[in-house]
């Protein structure tokens, strides 16, 4: 049986002033996960 | 000075040439290889099959801007690869014909001191009998052609409803073996709210079907992201935005055949079953796009560069899933018999898949191809072009830019509705991409850094990044300061 998601969670996911500071937390958690680095996994240098 | 050969213009591609321009003198010379006469962004694919963007938003004419930035543009297709060069020519080259103007389907040989194979992958519609658009009621929007169509058939279908007809609507993927989950899912999301606008909802049955083992798998095995302060599977993430949605699920379904209005698939019980539709958009599978290639004395060396797709630095040791490791993935995507050919993005040959691997009663493989789209082409491609430049401006053959799908994230921006206020969105982040069970044994990925947020500021996000890349893409003053 799968979730639901609650009237709250559609009235935070709905509303566009709460959905604007979310808009700021997400970009900067994307360029955070994305733009910080990446690399091998094999610690062997060629 | 070098020539650096690219092959493809798509987002890989495109971003090597990019940083190759920008990072080699002009003495250098950097060459693109492509049929295509277009850039396309095509994560806003989904948003042209809906009708809520034109084909012109999404794309831009290459030939205008690699002339302004002297990068020279051969709109041609790639045949074959001759890696060491034959008796005339002493340096490696790829055969290419022309696709347009006076020279079309002339053949010109282009040789290279460096070569990058972005050609991405071949939508394989071939592989499922019946799949190709137009044939038989069903859509792609693999492209911004296939999303025009799309819509196109959409709008009729609509307008069948507005007269009072039920009818059936089935998104998905198209074989067993397919991938791009991810963007079937917006497209079966951005539909359904279409449907809303358009007053017609309750006179359609939307259906989900898909060869993953669970919703919410998109090829990476699933994920478990966090959402607000708590942990939650993408499986239980997306049937909750399925159920909310009304769209019914059907997984673990490897689609065979389509006939007109109907979808033939097998699943991993091995039962053969049947979906009709009045509208269906199934993501074909990709494939390699068969190319030869052949050594300085004419004899075939295809299987030293490609097992499909290009064979990469990854360990290709056949081996049960179990034993997978992060380390099979590619760190340089150097192909390891010549190493002055590269194939980022879409075009290297992955390892194995990184979904688990599993077949019907029957023997059938049902399970998701690995995805490699948008973040990972971009990130690959720019650290094989630094690497070139590297090589050539240092003289030496260190590749010091590494970038594993299992040491690197991505954010899987899905749109689930389009519009400025009623828009809304599935934000999903993901490091590293293939999960590392030994470093993070809880997830197999850093919880910090995998998280899941719905809500209007995802369809935000998703239409800023449309903005930004297309700017990016442009080369703009700038440009590069927008991370890939």
């Amino acid at each position: 049986m799968a979730k639901k998601i609650t009237r709250f969670q559609k009235f935070v996911m709905h509303n566009p002033f709460i959905q604007f500071f979310k808009f700021i937390y997400l970009n900067i958690k994307i360029l955070n996960v994305v733009a910080m680095g990446h690399g091998g996994t094999r610690n062997n240098k060629k | 000075m070098a020539k650096v050969v690219v092959l493809g213009a798509g987002i890989s591609g495109h971003t090597a040439v990019s940083y190759l321009r920008k990072n080699l003198s002009k003495e250098h010379e950097v060459v693109i290889v492509s049929p295509n006469s277009n850039y396309q962004w095509v994560p806003s694919n989904i948003w042209i099959g809906i009708g809520r963007m034109k084909p012109k938003q999404c794309t831009f004419p290459l030939a205008p801007l690699y002339k302004k930035k002297n990068i020279t543009y051969i709109q041609a297709k790639v045949t074959t690869f001759h890696p060491e060069g034959d008796a005339k020519i002493k340096k490696g080259y790829v055969t290419a014909e022309y696709v347009v103007g006076d020279r079309k389907g002339e053949t010109v040989k282009i040789d290279y001191d460096y070569l990058i194979n972005a050609t991405g992958p071949k939508l394989n519609f071939e592989a499922t009998e019946g799949l190709k658009p137009g044939t038989h009621n069903t859509t792609s929007v693999c492209t911004y052609g296939h999303a025009v169509h799309a819509w196109s058939d959409l709008k009729k279908l609509i307008d069948r409803m507005k007269n009072g007809e039920q009818v059936k609507i089935v998104i998905g993927t198209g074989h067993a073996k397919a991938t791009c989950q991810g963007a079937a899912f917006e497209y079966i999301m951005n539909v359904e709210q279409e449907l809303h606008r358009y007053n017609v909802r309750d006179k359609a049955t939307i259906t989900w079907i898909s060869n993953e083992y669970e919703v919410g798998d998109f090829g990476m095995d699933g994920l478990t992201v966090k959402m607000g302060s708590q942990l939650m599977s993408s499986k239980d993430l997306i049937e909750m935005v399925f159920e909310d949605r009304g769209i019914h699920i059907i997984k673990r379904a490897g689609v065979y055949k389509v006939e007109e209005g109907k979808v033939y698939y097998e699943n991993l019980d091995g039962e053969h079953k049947v979906e009709e539709f009045d509208f269906a958009m199934l993501i074909p599978a990709f494939s390699g796009h068969g190319f030869k290639a052949y050594d300085k004395t004419g004899n075939d060396i295809t299987d030293k560069l490609f097992k499909g797709f290009m064979i990469v630095d990854a360990d290709y040791t056949a081996k049960p899933y179990e034993e997978w490791t992060v380390q099979d993935w590619p760190e340089t995507y150097q192909n390891p018999n010549y190493q002055n050919i590269f194939a980022p993005g879409i075009a290297f040959a992955p390892p194995h898949t990184i979904s688990k691997p599993r077949t019907s009663k029957n023997g059938t493989p049902i399970f998701p191809a690995p995805p490699r789209t948008g973040m990972p082409s971009g990130i690959t491609a720019k650290l094989v072009a630094d690497n070139i430049v590297e090589m050539i401006k240092k003289e030496n053959n260190h590749l010091h830019h590494l970038g594993s799908m299992g040491n690197m994230g991505a954010a899987c921006i899905a749109s689930t509705g389009f519009g400025i206020l009623k828009g809304r969105g599935v934000t999903i982040t993901t490091n590293p991409i293939v999960p590392d069970y030994k470093k993070y044994p809880e997830t197999g990925r850093i919880n910090s850094k995998t998280i899941g947020d719905l809500g209007l500021a995802g369809h935000w996000v998703k239409l800023a990044l449309h903005y930004a890349f297309l700017y990016k893409a442009k080369m703009k003053p700038f440009w590069w300061l927008i991370p890939e």
